[in-house]
């Protein structure tokens, strides 16, 4: 899986599928302040990403 | 994931999922839901008259690019509402530069007639070199300088009220900081509304939305782009009270609208009447509930 961090970091992994919020929470990341993007489409959190998928997070809690 | 992630409404692959009522939608739907919300916000609250000339406060950050773009969509079912957007440069470098340029390609999308306004045109100088030898206040006055160029451009556009892009978080943390600080009367009567009657009517159409449920829609409408974040941010209670809220809403859905629905219904029952009356400030001559104004006094003006 590869995970594009807010930062514009990238992690590859191997895993297991699992729920966005787990993999999120597993970053120390709070699914609340963060919209996730399954290859490419807006997803909620609960939806299931697997190991072909690339999820990319972006971080919006500041400024207006 | 108990249920298939399908859009409630027309069962295409669903890019949000919401609560109060629970539900999921498309880019499609999701868009016409937040936008149907707000209408529906600013019809029960009154907030848009017809033939009302609506100052936007434009930034160009994520708030204020749902705002001129949700009120550009309701200006179409409203022939007579006219919208004008409005920037106001303080003057900080390496941040507003790339914030009025956002701004310039909303209004240039949405055909909303836009005014820029500076804090070197108003105030004689520029926010960085206002606040040079005192940055740990630049929040307030900014705040205090922001406010006073948001009633100057309501003049010089005639306008009939000011829409800003405060979102439901902003309204909910607002709610658990006054509490925090033990601050009645702000929580009774919102402080950036002014005397009503005597400013021209501060609205907040997009109370209704989360910051989440904005930035999703600015997202799916190709209008986001990462901004820089202003140097001078350090509200340190506030980022409190957005991780206290945004943990409990995680929990508990629909925490961040019981907060406001709280407040509104604590200020149905304790209706707001400001004390004393309203003064002209000796040095430049706009009201003041002193005898010097906030702006005077930020700015050290003598009399």
């Amino acid at each position: 899986m590869k995970i594009v961090l807010p930062d514009k970091k990238i992690i590859i992994q191997k895993r297991e599928p699992a729920i966005i919020k787990d993999i999120l929470e597993g970053l120390w990341i709070n699914p609340s302040s963060v919209i996730v993007a399954k290859n490419g489409d807006i997803v909620p959190e609960d939806v299931i990403a697997e190991d072909k998928d690339e999820i990319k997070i972006i971080f919006f809690a500041h400024g207006g | 994931m108990n249920n298939p992630n399908i859009c409630s409404i027309c069962g295409k692959p669903a890019a949000v999922r919401l609560s109060n009522p629970d539900r999921r939608l498309c880019a499609e739907h999701f868009i016409k839901d937040a936008e149907k919300r707000v209408f529906e916000a600013i019809d029960a609250g009154k907030m848009i008259r017809e033939g009302d000339r609506v100052l936007v406060g434009l930034s160009g950050g994520k708030d204020s690019t749902a705002l001129i773009l949700i009120l550009s969509e309701y200006v179409k079912t409203r022939p007579g509402v006219k919208l004008i957007a409005v920037t106001i440069d303080e003057g900080i470098a390496e941040y507003r530069e790339d914030t009025i340029k956002a701004a310039e390609r909303l209004v240039e999308y949405t055909g909303v007639e836009h005014g820029i306004i500076s804090f070197t045109e108003l105030f004689g100088d520029t926010l960085d070199r206002l606040v040079a030898d005192r940055k740990n206040l630049a929040c307030s006055i900014c705040g205090v300088l922001r406010r006073r160029s948001l009633t100057e451009a309501a003049r010089r556009f005639s306008a009939d009220s000011i829409a800003t892009g405060h979102n439901l978080d902003d309204e909910a943390q607002s709610v658990l900081m006054n509490m925090l600080r033990g601050d009645k009367p702000s929580l009774i009567q919102d402080s950036s509304l002014g005397y009503t009657g005597y400013f021209v009517p501060r609205i907040k159409p997009l109370a209704v939305l989360s910051e989440k449920e904005i930035v999703t829609y600015i997202l799916l409408k190709d209008f986001y782009s990462p901004l820089p974040e202003c140097p001078y941010a350090v509200t340190a209670l506030r980022m409190e009270a957005r991780k206290i809220i945004g943990t409990l809403e995680e929990k508990y859905p629909g925490t961040k609208l019981n907060i406001v629905k709280f407040r509104d219904g604590i200020r149905e029952h304790v209706p707001y009447s400001p004390k004393g009356k309203l003064n002209t400030c000796k040095i430049c001559g706009e009201l003041t509930s002193g005898e010097i104004c906030q702006v005077c006094r930020v700015l050290n003006r003598k009399q």
